[in-house]
């Protein structure tokens, strides 16, 4: 069955202005061009009228931020004052994500919502929200998904996704409740022709020609070898030498959409104990040291390597893919320039001369 | 719903000064609350913040827990000056603890160092209500001198029970001590027990656990056969929050207890 659909420019307005009468919508936004010279596009809450603009790639903050604030209130404790922590009844619609989001929204949900227990609030969160996701059309020079065999649309993990497509989008659903909306607006919709879903993967294998020739004279590593490099590499001084212009700003972690490291902290207000939580960053000095001083990764150089070794070593074992999509957030938001595809680089060219 | 992020309430029924550093913290919970041997608590001081540590009394008692803290860090000096009857916050049981069934019909060996006793106290609880199933408990403990032993009233006691052979061991002895005097490596030399059917237990701190496993393989203990609790910055307790990896492991849901042969070809495991 099809389950792909075509909207008109104008239906596709007239739906988003519908959705905002019973759920919060976002869409990105665009930005004036930043030192790169390249648009950036950030999340914004819309109301109805908002002048909206299809984005061609990623935001600039990660999706895990809709789920995982930089601080969340978790619990409150011995108290009788209840106050509402999560709103079961808040929906969300988030227009404009992209292939590299849903997947890096993947270890965020192995994090969250398995393993020993499961995040209450965040699976509210994650239940209440639709993920309305987007081809890219474009990409940004630190955009680097095909190396990590990230295709530049998405494959799933998406509610609805949306190709845009002369002077309308094809809709695809991606699950009951993407179908849900599309038959909330059925008037709307109408079911696509084999011949817009040609024109669609002629657009698909377009960017995706584009962006392997963007690639190309990059060499970055394998895939499948990144495991392979930051163990065999432990002991390299390129942790050292990357690490040289690091400012320990955490930058890289905030603008992950894999990283998931917290600190669960205490805080009393008005007489209200609670349990919050904040990000974290194995980029600083004291996220690794234990009450009485001892610091496994009391070095600088130990810090960045724990960081490659986690979404590296560690996802592989305990999720089967690493954590990184070649989305460049970190690239884009490093003070100290420090380049994921340079130390992965570093690592194969140091092992190969070992040999 | 469950929030897993949710303290119970604690109330502090007794506080026992183990050494000048050391104290024993008796908790009653206002809800029905139990563990097994070995698996660690997050310990809420309200408001204020929380730290991880295993329990040391028998986890066959129901509703009342024993703690005993080390003043090392901010939470720990802030629960030092806590007083009876005191409220405090418990998360948890988290992790794995001792896999007591396959101790079974064995020879245990727990090494201890300083406060590192205080999870074996709690197992030794748990063997000794059940002895009839091990052959016999060695316990070989270590501390830095004659007053920084923990439980000191109980160790004699426990000496004298069937089956269970203790050595203790100082550092640096002062007047009046006749015991031994040494690090705890040189008292877990040719130990009296069958090796084809023994398992050591180890808890210390690092260096201590380091050269204790050294000293138990070239005894002649297997990798498979030495289990450690590892010391790392738990925080969450269940494996999100990413501050107590080990290689592949989180030492907050995959251990805190690990064999050796688990953790042996994992670099730097005991900075």
């Amino acid at each position: 069955m099809n389950n792909v659909y075509y909207i008109t420019e104008k239906d596709f307005q007239d739906f988003i202005d519908r959705l905002t009468n019973d759920a919060e919508v976002f869409f990105p936004f665009e930005k004036s061009p930043g030192p790169r010279k390249e648009k950036d596009y950030f999340y914004q809450k819309i109301s109805p009228g908002a002048c909206l603009k299809f984005n061609p790639y990623r935001t600039i903050e990660p999706l895990r931020t809709f789920f995982v604030s930089a601080y969340d209130k978790l619990a409150h404790y011995f108290t009788d004052k209840k106050e509402v922590l999560v709103d079961p009844k808040k929906k969300t619609i988030i227009f404009g994500v992209k292939s590299c989001d849903l997947v890096e929204q993947k270890v965020q949900d192995f994090v969250f919502l398995e393993g020993v227990d499961v995040d209450t609030a965040y699976k509210i969160k994650r239940e209440n929200t639709i993920l309305v996701s987007g081809d890219c059309t474009d990409f940004k020079e630190v955009c680097h998904c095909l190396a990590w065999e990230v295709l530049p649309y998405p494959q799933d993990g998406f509610d609805l996704n949306i190709s845009p497509l002369n002077e309308g989008f094809l809709v695809e659903v991606g699950s009951g409740k993407g179908q849900g909306l599309v038959d909330a607006y059925k008037g709307l919709f109408s079911i696509a022709k084999d011949t817009q879903i040609a024109a669609r993967k002629a657009k698909r294998d377009g960017l995706i020609d584009r962006l392997k020739r963007h690639l190309l004279p990059q060499n970055l590593v394998k895939y499948t070898d990144v495991q392979r490099l930051v163990k065999e590499g432990y002991n390299l001084d390129t942790w050292k030498q990357f690490m040289q212009t690091c400012v320990e700003c955490g930058g890289c972690n905030f603008a992950c959409g894999t990283c998931h490291c917290f600190l669960l902290a205490d805080r009393k207000e008005d007489k209200l104990n609670s349990k919050v939580r904040l990000w974290d960053s194995c980029l600083y000095a004291n996220f690794a040291r234990v009450a009485g001083g001892a610091n496994p990764l009391k070095l600088r150089a130990q810090r960045l390597r724990n960081r490659f070794l986690k979404k590296f070593d560690f996802f592989v074992d305990n999720m089967g893919k690493p954590a990184c999509c070649g989305c460049g957030r970190c690239i884009e938001v490093c003070p100290g320039k420090i380049d994921i595809r340079e130390v992965l680089k570093d690592l194969e060219k140091k092992l190969s001369c070992k040999k | 719903m469950k929030n897993i992020y949710q303290p119970i309430e604690a109330i502090v029924e007794d506080i026992i000064v183990e050494t000048p550093a050391i104290k024993t913290f008796a908790l009653r919970t206002r809800e029905p609350f139990s563990f097994k041997t070995g698996q660690f608590i997050e310990l809420t001081v309200p408001g204020v913040g929380e730290a991880p540590f295993t329990p040391s009394s028998d986890p066959n008692i129901k509703d009342k827990i024993d703690v005993t803290i080390m003043n090392v860090g901010r939470v720990t000096s802030i629960l030092h000056g806590i007083e009876r009857n005191s409220s405090v916050g418990i998360r948890g049981p988290y992790g794995r603890g001792y896999p007591l069934e396959s101790f079974y019909g064995k020879d245990v060996v727990i090494v201890g160092g300083g406060v590192g006793l205080a999870p074996l106290r709690s197992l030794l609880f748990s063997l000794f209500g059940q002895i009839d199933k091990y052959n016999k408990v060695i316990l070989r403990y270590g501390a830095r001198s004659p007053k920084d032993i923990v439980y000191k009233d109980a160790i004699p006691e426990w000496s004298r029970r069937k089956k269970v052979d203790v050595v203790v061991t100082v550092d640096v002895g002062e007047s009046g001590w006749a015991g031994n005097v040494g690090l705890v490596t040189t008292i877990i030399k040719d130990l009296p027990v069958n090796l084809k059917n023994a398992v050591a237990v180890v808890c210390g701190p690092p260096i201590m656990m380091k050269f204790v496993t050294l000293k138990l393989l070239d005894e002649g203990f297997a990798p498979k056969d030495i289990y450690l609790s590892m010391e790392k910055n738990m925080s969450c307790g269940l494996g999100k929050c990413g501050h107590c990896r080990i290689g592949r492991f989180y030492a907050c849901k995959d251990g805190p207890v690990f064999t050796y042969d688990e953790l042996k070809d994992i670099p730097e495991i005991w900075d």
